[in-house]
């Protein structure tokens, strides 16, 4: 190979390695994380047997097997880009197949470019990815081998094991034997024709073969195959514009002119500016940060991060549910929700305990409140419908440690040591599995744990039933059985001021008087101030709770303009927005 | 250089050699105490073409050595590392063998390097055959949600276990298997979900019907066959789930209403009377007697929602029948009341020789998967004699049971193990009555139990493979038609 064509080769490789995992693991990381979250690869015989199963079930347990790294962003950003660099390189192989030409060789990016693309979607599995692998593998394989004969006995058995590999990927492999044989090898035999007739009607009938003899599917997810994307139901049409690409690339390559050398290189740079412009652009369009702004918080919230939760929301508060969700409870654990929470936006009680919902995602955050306030029932009945959701039927190792920690507070020793046993038949959890095992049963370490131990102090002692409608009586209740749940009873003053509910704030604030307060924090001192001042004319003299001279002065400002401009709002707003009262007033 | 070669081989193959041979068991130390197996084994009363018992011992060891032997001659020896699995062949010619006799394993461990060996223990094998396999609902033990989940047979003889119906073919719940006293060729299932509907088969052919009429308060389940196979007995139930937040305790199931139908397979015609649909009561879990003439149910005063919850409580009643007019009698019988026993009554369910009629018991409502203190109980029915099935009880979750076709087996779902997950258990009653301690539905691996994510509910005896084309029920479920039942006043 000539030096120069080795430099464009390596060039263009790193380039794309390069640009892949920077953006993974710089820009997008909580992407990967929040992929790991919902799977639970284990390294057993019984899950690889469950797995691959099913059409398309090795490159869906590939595609797991890849993900358990995604706990680690940065590794997982590494093996991504690994993962496209090795379909980049080859897609290059294939198409020096078609034509061996440097002129083509920046197309070869394209699969790669695309899954990058489309890989910005959470749902995206990285089973998709193994699945071009495999079939391009077979592929190089099959150019490989000399006689048609051979080529042929070769395809018979790839066909059918390709398709039990990669589900309905392997239709490329179809699609490029064919168009090799006819285009490259111009083979126009009766056996070219009866192979690639062999090649067609095998490929028709294996779906039909799963569907009537092997697995239960519909017949359209058997010609699909494999978990492309985390929705059974969903199959994006943009994977078989993928395939399509695959097959056509090395088709289409043979059809661009010869360039000189020094023709060549500028039309090699232009068309790498080109694709990787044209790439940026889609990934610019098709990155949803928001989300990933969501998912930061909520990886923060799961690791107990509350203090980068809070340096975050001090770059840019957050405006989501969930993100204000998880900032309210880092504001909790902190111990500062009362003094700080309308110093950000605040999203109503949604924003402090978000309703149940049938899904994988919302309750898998919302879990995290109800576990650090002590609902542990309530933490276990979230997660596991969170880990019940997952669209694509896998459990959740998130949900299986979370499972296992309530158990294990609740003293609930058997069930516990069930997950344990299934977190140490995985990579990541096994230490943390293998730990939690030692202490099973041991109430005193248990009660000496500073987390489980405070936690099993808080558990409730009376039944109840859950309501999303009283959740202000759940805290109360919760509250009054331990007086040291200071969480308890700022969520119960939390949930009160952002449900407006002025009327029970006030003996809902006396239900902490227990508590030992060093000084009333600034929510609730505007809160009192208000609901005061609703039926006493001079507040800032009568009331009789230690109200800082701060807040009396600023409840006279804020009532100044409230009562003299017709349009106060967008005064309130600028001087008064870390206020109650703007929130009480002007927030729905 | 072929001289190192061969040595090579040699060593390579006095490695494997070695590797695959057995220890000998040499100067093992007694102890007097029988080995705590999981799944508990020991003592255990066992059909003669029961699946191999496969167990491990609980606790650390680097080897386990078993030896099985029958008391009408032949052996087993097996030795493994971490779990014994007994050859299929051999086992069961030792167990036909043995029938009516009993098989004494003999375990010994090896633990620091020394060998231990347990008192013997013996296995009983039952004179009584029992029937073809298992049907059950594999799904995780969730509150609302599920994931993947299904209807699947499970052969007794061996370990296989086939899929009859599962939600990747056709998204929703699959729920409510039935089967006339475990004909397999006959069944009632339940879809629910877009695609829902209630399946009957005949014969191998699949129907789907809609079973809501303007006269019934909602779909048709909990099934009973009448024996002739021209009735089955729904509930139709308006039913909520509420959530505990107390530790013990995670999901109440509570019916709002509920009333007793029967569905006239014939005529395609639902009717009742009004003993079964009683305005202040809700009536639950029918259930026809053998010979065809009794109709069980459970019975409860309806109470304030969901406030009194728990004062919910159901008495277990009979009302006679007459399969040839579809009349029933005036009276109802109160057999066991929850007003005397402050408990409530669940899944009265006959034997089919008529002699009992098991049921479980919990403190209240009619859901006692979820009720920690629910025991199952048996009624003779030619005495009236009713008592606590302590031989099989535990201190968790018993609940659903089913009986084999020929009265001699049972099976029932229990959470004994975990506390959480439902596990099938089988024990046998002869003609005396006596019960043999329950054993756990053997597999193939001993860890198979601890890594799963399911419960096994509603477990039904089946004579032979049960008679369903997966692709008619998907096909007739996904079409939008559907045969209705229709009320008959």
């Amino acid at each position: 190979m000539e030096k120069n064509t080795l430099y464009k080769e390596f060039g263009l490789t790193f380039l794309l390695g390069g640009c892949i995992f920077l953006f993974f693991g710089w820009l997008y990381p909580f992407h990967l994380v929040y992929q790991e979250q919902y799977q639970l690869f284990l390294f057993t015989s019984d899950y690889l047997a469950e797995t691959v199963g099913r059409p398309g079930g090795m490159v869906n347990y590939l595609g797991r097997f890849i993900t358990q790294f995604f706990y680690f962003p940065w590794i997982g950003a590494a093996l991504v880009a690994l993962l496209l660099v090795f379909l980049q390189r080859e897609m290059a192989g294939i198409m020096k197949r078609f034509r061996n030409s440097s002129v083509c060789l920046p197309l070869s990016c394209i699969p790669s470019l695309f899954y990058w693309v489309l890989l910005c979607d959470e749902n995206m599995m990285p089973g998709g990815i193994f699945a071009l692998l495999l079939v391009l593998a077979g592929a190089l394989v099959y150019f490989s081998l000399p006689s048609v004969k051979v080529r042929g006995i070769y395809g018979v058995v790839m066909i059918p094991a390709l398709y039990w590999f990669t589900g309905g990927a392997f239709l490329i492999f179809v699609g490029l034997s064919l168009c090799w044989e006819i285009q490259v090898k111009k083979e126009s035999g009766k056996w070219v024709w009866s192979m690639l007739a062999a090649f067609l009607l095998i490929s028709l009938l294996l779906p039909l073969a799963a569907k009537l003899w092997l697995v239960q599917y519909p017949l359209s997810k058997l010609w699909t195959g494999a978990e492309y994307y985390r929705f059974r139901h969903i199959f994006p049409n943009v994977i078989p514009l993928v395939w399509m690409m695959v097959v056509l690339i090395p088709v289409v390559s043979r059809y661009l002119p010869e360039k000189s050398a020094k023709q060549g290189g500028v039309w090699f740079t232009g068309l790498v500016v080109l694709l990787f412009g044209c790439t940026g652009y889609l990934v610019y369009t098709n990155a949803d940060f928001r989300k990933e702004e969501v998912m930061r918080y909520d990886y923060y919230a799961r690791h107990r991060q509350w203090s980068k939760i809070i340096a975050y929301a001090d770059q840019k508060t957050p405006d989501a549910p969930l993100s204000v969700a998880c900032l309210n409870l880092a504001l909790a654990k902190e111990g500062i929700l009362g003094e700080r929470m309308f110093s950000y936006f605040q999203n109503g009680p949604e924003g402090l305990m978000p309703s149940f919902l049938i899904d994988f995602t919302v309750p898998m955050t919302t879990n995290e409140i109800y576990y650090h306030l002590g609902f542990i029932n309530i933490s276990k009945r979230f997660v596991f419908e969170a880990m019940e959701s997952i669209p694509d039927f896998q459990k959740s190792a998130r949900a299986v440690k979370r499972l296992a920690e309530a158990n294990l507070i609740m003293g609930e020793y058997a069930v516990a040591a069930k997950y344990l046993k299934i977190l140490q038949q995985t990579w990541v959890y096994r230490k943390w599995a293998t730990h939690a095992l030692t202490v099973l049963g041991d109430d005193e370490r248990i009660e000496a744990h500073p987390e489980w131990g405070m936690l099993r102090k808080y558990r409730l002692q009376q039944d109840f039933l859950f309501s999303e409608q009283e959740k202000d009586m759940m805290l109360g209740l919760l509250l009054q059985q331990d007086y040291t749940n200071r969480m308890a009873f700022d969520y119960l003053m939390a949930y009160t001021l952002l449900t407006k509910n002025l009327p029970h704030f006030q003996p809902y604030f006396r239900l902490g008087e227990p508590l030992t307060l060093q000084g009333i924090p600034k929510a609730y001192q505007e809160a009192l101030i208000y609901i005061w001042g609703l039926t006493n004319n001079d507040p800032s003299r009568s009331i009789p709770y230690p109200i800082s001279s701060t807040v009396k002065s600023r409840v006279e400002a804020y009532r100044k303009i409230y009562t003299t401009y017709p349009n106060p709002e967008p005064m309130l707003k600028s001087q008064f927005s870390d206020t109650y009262w703007y929130y009480y007033h002007f927030r729905k | 250089m072929q001289k190192q070669i061969n040595y090579f081989i040699l060593f390579i193959g006095c490695w494997l050699c070695l590797s695959s041979c057995d220890e000998k068991v040499e100067a093992a130390r007694h102890l007097q105490e029988i080995p705590v197996l999981f799944p508990d084994y020991t003592e255990v009363t066992v059909p003669a073409s029961v699946a191999p018992l496969n167990f491990t011992l609980e606790g650390e060891f680097s080897k386990i050595d078993v030896v099985v032997e029958g008391e009408r001659g032949s052996r087993i020896h097996v030795q493994h590392g971490k779990e014994i699995c007994f050859p299929l062949k051999a086992w069961r010619n030792m167990l036909e063998e043995n029938k009516g006799g009993k098989l004494m394993v003999h375990v010994s461990v090896k633990r620091d390097g020394q060998w231990w060996q347990y008192t013997p223990f013996p296995i009983y094998v039952s004179e009584f055959p029992v029937d073809y396999g298992l049907v059950y609902r594999r799904i995780a033990p969730g509150y609302e949600v599920y994931s993947k989940m299904g209807i699947y047979e499970r052969n007794l003889s061996d370990f296989r276990e086939r899929p009859l119906i599962e939600n990747t073919l056709v998204s929703g719940c699959v729920n409510c298997h039935s089967f006339p006293m475990g004909d397999p060729s006959r069944m009632s299932l339940h879809i629910r979900g877009d695609h829902g509907g209630t399946v009957l088969t005949s014969g191998g052919s699949a129907e789907v019907y809609h079973t809501k009429t303007d006269q019934t308060l909602a779909s048709c389940v909990y099934p009973y066959w009448h024996p002739s196979g021209k009735y089955i007995a729904y509930s139709v139930n308006e039913t909520q789930q509420v959530f505990h937040s107390f530790q013990h305790k995670r999901v109440e199931v509570v019916d709002w209403d509920s009333d007793v139908v029967i569905y006239n397979v014939e005529t395609q015609e639902l009717f009742s009377c009004p003993q079964l649909k009683a305005p202040d009561r809700m009536e639950t879990f029918p259930a026809f007697s053998p010979d065809g003439q009794t109709l069980y149910f459970c019975s409860a005063e309806v109470k304030q929602l969901p406030a009194e919850y728990d004062q919910i409580r159901y008495s277990l009643c009979s009302i006679g029948f007459d399969p040839a007019t579809g009349r029933f009698s005036e009276q109802v019988d109160t057999l066991v009341s929850a007003a005397d026993l402050n408990k409530s009554v669940s899944f009265p369910r006959p034997s089919y020789d008529g002699t009992y009629l098991m049921y479980t018991l919990s403190d209240y409502g009619n859901f006692s998967i979820w009720h920690p203190e629910s025991d199952l109980w048996l009624m003779d029915l030619a005495t009236g004699e009713t008592r606590a099935l302590d031989e099989v009880n535990s201190d968790n979750v018993d609940s659903y049971h089913s009986w084999s076709s020929n009265s001699r087996w049972f099976v029932f779902s229990s959470r004994r193990i975990d506390g959480l997950y439902t596990r099938p258990y089988l024990a046998s009653i002869d003609e005396q009555g006596k019960i043999s301690k329950p054993f756990l539905l053997p597999q193939e691996h001993t860890h198979y139990y601890e890594n799963s994510f399911y419960s096994f509910n509603i477990p039904e005896f089946v004579t032979g493979p049960v008679q369903l084309d997966p692709r008619e029920v998907e096909h007739k479920a996904l079409s939008k038609e559907r045969k209705s039942f229709t009320y008959k006043n």
